[in-house]
């Protein structure tokens, strides 16, 4: 029997280490965000009508659809790694790969959104719809960057699950929950700020 | 050996949390998934609203505030139910409210300083 003391997790906290990273690395993807929506604000607050024109043509029941995407993908990773943590693999296989379904699903209707922004000419450089799809383009970028960068270990995780020796480390399924459940707050500030800020009737800031 | 007896013990207890509050735990989950839809609802609602007049420049500026407002109760809902920070070590929660202060300084904190300059200036 060896008396080493336990290092998979910080002595003190009982917090493992990755989830402890993750935490310190979401921070700062919170300050790298944070640049884009300061900046954004500060600039729709003096450019009401440019913002206003620009939000008015996005497409709001796409965006609550992928809205609801996000959330569900996130409700299917905690129960992932919920059953995960009980040795019931059968489920959590069954609810990571419902989470895939939900970030290929969000990449699908945002395709559909960027390839009408792309059809009506609204994008960067044609005249008065830059500043505001400037801003679009960028943020619902990032974000959908994310969103790749998150499907990328799920793709391995849900492959390993379906190999004899299964995946055995709630861990680290853990972490990656964290982003992920990250990636949909960002997208809980997006939605309202690019999408919601004009009221539908279109009055608001026109006068 | 007390070092043993400590990791073994924290073993023992997680797997018999794990299994005490194994329905309690999806319950919370589910629940949390339910007021993240109805709070999503409850923006676009918000945002479609015509606010009366009577609230004078709150009539533009209210379903900014309450998106906002609705915005920072999925987030904590989220943190503290999905992200586990209600069941970790208080200590992480620190951790945790310092880059989200700053991001609220940044993004809202800066903003009013602005409004504030402008409007100073072109009084």
């Amino acid at each position: 029997m060896s008396s080493a003391l336990n290092l998979s997790h910080e002595p003190v906290t009982k917090i493992p280490h990755g989830k402890l990273v993750m935490w310190a690395f979401l921070a700062s993807e919170l300050m790298f965000f944070s640049g884009f929506f300061g900046a954004f604000i500060v600039l729709r607050n003096s450019n009401y009508p440019i913002f206003g024109a620009g939000s008015n043509h996005l497409n709001v029941p796409l965006a609550l659809l992928n809205t609801f995407l996000l959330i569900g993908s996130s409700l299917t990773m905690a129960l992932c790694i919920h059953n995960l943590r009980l040795q019931r693999r059968g489920n959590a296989k069954l609810f990571m790969g419902l989470t895939l379904v939900g970030a290929f699903g969000f990449l699908v209707v945002k395709t559909i959104e960027y390839s009408a922004k792309w059809n009506d000419h609204l994008f960067p450089g044609q005249s008065e719809h830059t500043t505001f799809y400037s801003f679009y383009f960028l943020m619902t970028g990032f974000h959908a960057m994310h969103v790749i960068a998150g499907i990328i270990p799920m793709i391995y995780i849900f492959s390993k699950m379906y190999t004899k020796g299964g995946y055995d480390h709630p861990v680290k399924v853990e972490v990656l929950g964290l982003y992920w459940h990250f990636v949909d707050l960002m997208w809980i500030f997006i939605f309202p700020a690019l999408y919601l800020m004009i009221p539908f009737h279109g009055g608001g800031g026109h006068h | 050996m007390s070092h043993e007896h400590s990791a073994a013990a924290t073993t023992h207890n997680l797997g018999h949390d794990a299994h005490a509050h194994e329905d309690h735990g999806i319950k919370d989950y589910l629940k949390v998934f339910y007021a993240l839809c109805f709070f999503t609802l409850l923006t676009v609602g918000a945002a479609m609203m015509e606010f009366p007049d009577a609230l004078g420049h709150w009539k533009d500026t209210l379903h900014v505030t309450v998106g906002v407002i609705i915005a920072v109760i999925k987030v904590v809902m989220v943190m503290y139910i999905f992200m586990h920070l209600k069941f970790d070590h208080p200590l992480l929660r620190l951790m945790v409210y310092i880059p989200v202060f700053l991001f609220f300084v940044m993004c809202f904190g800066l903003n009013f300083l602005e409004t504030w300059d402008y409007s100073y200036v072109t009084r």
